[in-house]
């Protein structure tokens, strides 16, 4: 009896030691769960999806824990992962992912996940996601990063692009917005 | 006069990323030049038109909970499942000695990977855990002869089941996770057993046994506290026929919970009794959750 409770608690202490980094993990988690679930969602536009690119996402981190950047840098390793696991789901990498779509819309349209009180708010997403789809990449990321906050060295982190010129990305792609959301917006509000 | 501003420039200057010296220079350009300060009233106007369009989409509300669930589940299943493919590999004959044992196994396994995060209408894979449990109880019963080995639910569920392939971890974990917990239980109940030798003489009952494990009060705890919480809102935000689907929904989970445990009660060595019951506590907090969240969008609004 007692072996076989040492040998439980050997097996638990080596657990611990197995989980020591999961501390900063715990800490990644807290603080960037939100910006990567909403990205994968802003660009996936299905909740459900988000949930499973934000999975897919702490799992790398969590396997990848140690070569990972820290600090300032991790939200952007974090964010380029997300965009780069979203973009897969769109090339449709799956097969069966088109059904599991389809699946999570119909559980949507059965009125539980979205009801009537949102519908408003929901043509209003649905407008701005109208519009963002008119503007070419890597504009259209920089919109939705800068808007999560994200500084212009994160944001060129996260897109591999120069920081020099995210300045001029992100006042394209503002100028690009204004023109279709505009023009979206007078469509709907004539009909 | 010096030529006028960059856009870029411009709207770097706009979102306070251009250092000191470059900043002043735009600061007086920009008093000075006519066309800079028209550029700068449309920035102005067009950042904020930005943000206002695109509010919703980034404050609509994120399912923290079970974001956490499903990567601690995924987590847990991906340490487990190496420790799983030895065990596998060192008793070939486990995977096939039980064939019609891992049909039902793998049919569970597909339910808790789709049915709790997708809809809340899936009374129907209720009803379908409410026979296996029952099937279960039986299939227990015929004694440890029949016991199913834990690789052949990672075995069956981790392949050929139609998610995609980032699900895939997750089919795992669910079975995994629960068996963590029941690492931790098995562990806990020797530590309490070794402190209190005699308790432990004195009372060789089996339910309390499954009564008193960690992993099974931790789950009691989360659904206390998701009842509670719902129930500290008021029932009225619901409309009456999704209050009805949640009410019988939760009444057939219940039954399930009631049914595991029981099996579980009855064979407490068996470790897929208490996987079964966990799956089906789990089950619970799904759908309370989805209860919760679907308030919490509702309330936002």
């Amino acid at each position: 009896m007692s072996g076989q409770a040492r040998a439980l608690i050997d097996s638990m202490s080596d657990q611990i030691v197995a989980e020591a980094p999961t501390l900063s993990f715990d800490e990644a988690f807290t603080l960037h769960h939100r910006a990567v679930f909403r990205t994968a969602r802003a660009v996936l536009r299905d909740p459900g999806l988000a949930e499973d690119v934000t999975q897919e996402v702490f799992l790398r981190l969590y396997r990848n824990l140690d070569s990972t950047p820290g600090d300032e840098l991790l939200r952007p390793w974090l964010l380029r992962v997300t965009l780069n696991v979203a973009r897969n789901i769109i090339r449709g990498n799956s097969r069966s992912l088109a059904r599991d779509t389809v699946y999570a819309r119909d559980a949507i349209g059965d009125g539980w996940v979205a009801p009537e009180e949102d519908y408003e708010r929901r043509l209003e997403i649905e407008e701005a996601r109208r519009a963002l789809d008119k503007i070419s990449e890597p504009m259209r990321s920089c919109l939705l990063l800068k808007q999560q906050g994200l500084s212009y060295r994160e944001m060129a982190e996260t897109l591999s692009i120069k920081e020099t010129n995210v300045g001029s990305l992100v006042a394209r792609g503002r100028k690009q917005f204004a023109r279709c959301y505009g023009k979206i917006g007078g469509k709907i509000g004539g009909a | 006069m010096r030529e006028c501003l960059d856009e870029g420039v411009l709207q770097s200057y706009f979102d306070g990323e251009l250092n000191r010296q470059t900043a002043e220079g735009v600061a007086l350009h920009l008093a000075a030049c006519v066309g800079c300060t028209q550029a700068w009233r449309e920035l102005e106007s067009e950042d904020l038109l930005l943000s206002a369009a695109l509010e919703p989409e980034f404050s609509a509300s994120v399912p923290t909970e079970r974001l956490r669930q499903r990567i601690d589940a995924a987590i847990a299943g991906r340490s487990v499942a190496g420790a799983e493919q030895a065990k596998v590999v060192a008793q070939p004959g486990g995977m096939s000695a039980i064939p019609a044992g891992r049909g039902w196994v793998k049919a569970i396994a597909d339910l808790f990977t789709i049915a709790p995060q997708r809809a809340f209408g899936y009374a129907g894979a209720v009803a379908v855990i409410l026979l296996a449990a029952v099937m279960g109880g039986i299939y227990w019963q015929q004694g440890p002869g029949a016991k199913v080995t834990r690789g052949t639910i990672a075995g069956s569920g981790g392949f050929q089941i139609p998610v995609m392939p980032i699900a895939a971890p997750q089919v795992n974990s669910n079975a995994d996770s629960t068996q963590q917990n029941r690492n931790q239980q098995q562990l806990a109940t020797a530590v309490t057993n070794k402190r209190n030798p005699s308790t432990n003489l004195n009372q060789p009952g089996k339910s309390d046994h499954v009564r008193l494990l960690p992993g099974e009060r931790s789950y009691l705890k989360t659904i206390a506290t998701l009842s509670a919480t719902l129930n500290a809102e008021s029932s009225r935000q619901m409309k009456p026929a999704l209050q009805a689907e949640y009410e019988r929904n939760l009444a057939m989970v219940d039954q399930a919970i009631a049914a595991t445990r029981s099996a579980a009660k009855v064979n407490p060595n068996d470790p897929d009794a208490a996987d079964f019951m966990f799956a089906a506590y789990q089950s619970k907090i799904d759908l309370l959750n989805q209860v919760a969240d679907s308030r919490l969008s509702n309330r936002q609004h």
